[in-house]
């Protein structure tokens, strides 16, 4: 079975100690623990130890999504007591500024595919020059913002046909305003496409906004499964 | 994969002829520095959902002195009342830089949603401006400024072609050509050729001998390089991966499609100058790109372009600058039919069975 499970902002959004209890009765494998606004950055980095996080076979951090170069240095400096920990950081490449910082993360450092309202790292083109930076970096491959820059998906295989590792998935829909929400029927037929390029030990993570109640973890666990079934053949 | 980003193969040929065509390079010139007066236009008009895009000879890189440009504000997202006021814009910007205003037909010059060009191909509502439209933007069509939306519509109607043509992937012979899209660039042309004579008698035959010679010479181009992007698609060793994925068992699809919208990405002329490199012999590829230079130079011309423009058509038989671009025309369809038929026997092969029936 694939390592699956949610991110904590999708569950909970800025609380992720209530997002881990919501999600400790599924007994998932794998978790991605969101600091996507760079306030909660710093209580992520806190609590990190004494979060219950043993069950979980798998453990990224979500790194924040929006600050200004002046804070580069202390958002490093504070992934990189979680990256310490043997969790990769993921990251968009739109909020790395100073190269050097970031590489030093190595292997540890997953760049994410933006979404199409960013300027940089939403084709395999653009994502090229900047694994190039990033040699050792792991890619975090976000189905949805894939699908938002081309509905055909063709973007998408492009995308993981490059040479970045595989090393994340993120998986929800993302509408025209580049919000997450849960998979729709569209969403789940667009990623079975590209299903069969996302080999069976690489990580998913759910991103579907369900902290209003507009879903549940059940529902999403089993359309998530349904978009990672390929609908192609397996070559003889 | 071809590399159709950084080389020209005009370029290329023209090295190869040993000769000089001051004309297309002047147009080439020309274009390049009214694309960037363009550009500089419509800096905050766009988005990366609506971007405008450009047909015709700037697309095609064959600016001349008294070309038009024909443009329009392609829309890829959720409707929005500010759209209209924003082409509006665009085409006073346009109208006050002096660029010539695109004609009468309101294909140009206005909005487009791409929900018609990528979801009505065939059936009742693919009108003419629908198919034009669409045809256009994978033949002649060029984004001075922002691009993405541009790209994505492209990617999509693209994708239509190659994904619906079920032949393509589930077909039992060996010919590996984009039937779906080869019929649709053939139904355009030869639309075309009928619209022509709609318009003669719609126009009372105003513009009939400048309308005839682009029909002969730069529609003619546009439609023997879409023909040609389609029969690569077999021929060119660099689309060898499309071609045994689309046959494999997944049946994919999505290296074909980045085959065609690479090949879609240049301008006609070079889309023909490859194939012409490639299949043709040297005596095909002067007939063909010393007579495109002969058309331009006769265009870039005032007085013999005006003497077409106001030409009536009974008087075409006895006038010395219709003669010449009919001459033109004859020599630049003898270099055609060499090149689809006789130069190259696999090109005939491929003509002789997607281009008739």
């Amino acid at each position: 079975m694939r390592p699956i499970g949610f991110s904590t902002g999708a569950i909970a959004k800025g609380d992720f100690r209530r997002a881990l209890e919501m999600m400790a009765p599924l007994r998932l494998p794998a978790v991605e623990l969101s600091a996507l606004r760079l306030r909660e950055l710093p209580h992520l980095a806190e609590a990190a130890g004494e979060l219950s996080l043993s069950e979980y076979r798998y453990i990224s951090v979500h790194a924040p999504s929006n600050f200004a170069v002046a804070d580069e240095r202390r958002v490093v400096s504070l992934l990189r007591g979680l990256a310490d920990r043997g969790w990769p950081i993921v990251v968009h490449p739109d909020v790395i500024f100073t190269d050097a910082l970031w590489v030093e993360f190595g292997n540890k450092l997953l760049i994410e595919n933006n979404d199409k309202r960013k300027s940089a790292g939403r084709t395999a083109r653009e994502l090229q020059a900047l694994f190039a930076r990033f040699p050792e970096a792991g890619l975090c491959f976000d189905i949805g913002h894939a699908r938002q820059v081309d509905p055909t998906m063709n973007e998408a295989y492009l995308i993981l046909q490059g040479q970045a590792d595989l090393s994340q998935v993120h998986i929800s829909e993302v509408n025209s305003f580049s919000r997450h929400e849960p998979l729709s029927s569209a969403a789940i037929e667009a990623s079975r496409r590209v299903a069969d390029l996302v080999p069976e030990h690489v990580p998913i993570i759910l991103e579907t906004l369900i902290d209003q109640g507009q879903s549940t973890m059940e529902q999403e666990l089993f359309r998530a499964s349904e978009a990672l079934t390929s609908v192609l053949p397996v070559e003889a | 994969m071809p590399d159709f980003t950084t080389t020209s193969y005009l370029d290329d040929l023209r090295s190869k002829l040993g000769t000089d065509w001051p004309t297309l390079s002047r147009a080439r010139q020309t274009t390049a520095t009214r694309r960037d007066e363009l550009a500089r236009l419509i800096v905050g008009e766009e988005s990366e959902d609506a971007n405008v895009v450009v047909y015709g000879s700037m697309a095609r890189g064959e600016m001349t002195r008294e070309s038009d440009l024909d443009w329009t504000l392609l829309l890829d997202k959720p409707v929005d009342p500010s759209d209209l006021p924003t082409s509006q814009r665009v085409a006073k910007k346009i109208r006050d830089a002096g660029f010539v205003e695109p004609g009468k037909t309101n294909i140009f010059g206005t909005m487009t949603s791409s929900h018609s060009l990528v979801h009505n191909i065939g059936g009742q509502d693919d009108t003419n401006a629908n198919t034009t439209r669409r045809v256009l933007l994978l033949l002649e069509s060029y984004a001075p400024g922002k691009c993405e939306a541009y790209v994505r519509v492209r990617r999509h109607i693209l994708f239509r072609y190659v994904d619906d043509d079920y032949g393509l992937s589930f077909g039992s012979g060996q010919k590996i050509v984009p039937r779906f899209l080869l019929n649709d660039l053939s139904r355009y042309w030869r639309t075309v050729t009928v619209d022509f004579v709609h318009k003669q008698r719609a126009e009372a035959g105003g513009k009939w001998a400048l309308r005839n010679a682009k029909l002969r010479m730069s529609r003619k181009l546009i439609f023997a390089a879409g023909l040609l992007a389609c029969f690569e698609c077999h021929l060119d060793e660099d689309a060898k991966r499309a071609r045994e994925e689309i046959r494999s068992r997944s049946h994919r699809s999505a290296e074909l499609i980045d085959y065609l919208e690479r090949a879609f990405s240049v301008p006609p002329l070079e889309i023909l100058a490859r194939s012409v490199l490639r299949h043709a012999k040297l005596d095909t590829a002067r007939l063909l790109f010393d007579n495109y230079e002969a058309f331009l130079a006769l265009l870039d011309n005032p007085e013999k372009r005006k003497t077409l423009g106001n030409l009536d058509p009974n008087q075409v038989r006895d006038n010395e600058v219709f003669q010449e671009v009919r001459q033109i025309s004859h020599r630049f369809q003898d270099g055609l039919t060499r090149l689809f038929f006789h130069d190259n026997k696999e090109l005939y092969s491929l003509t002789e069975f997607y281009g008739v029936f």
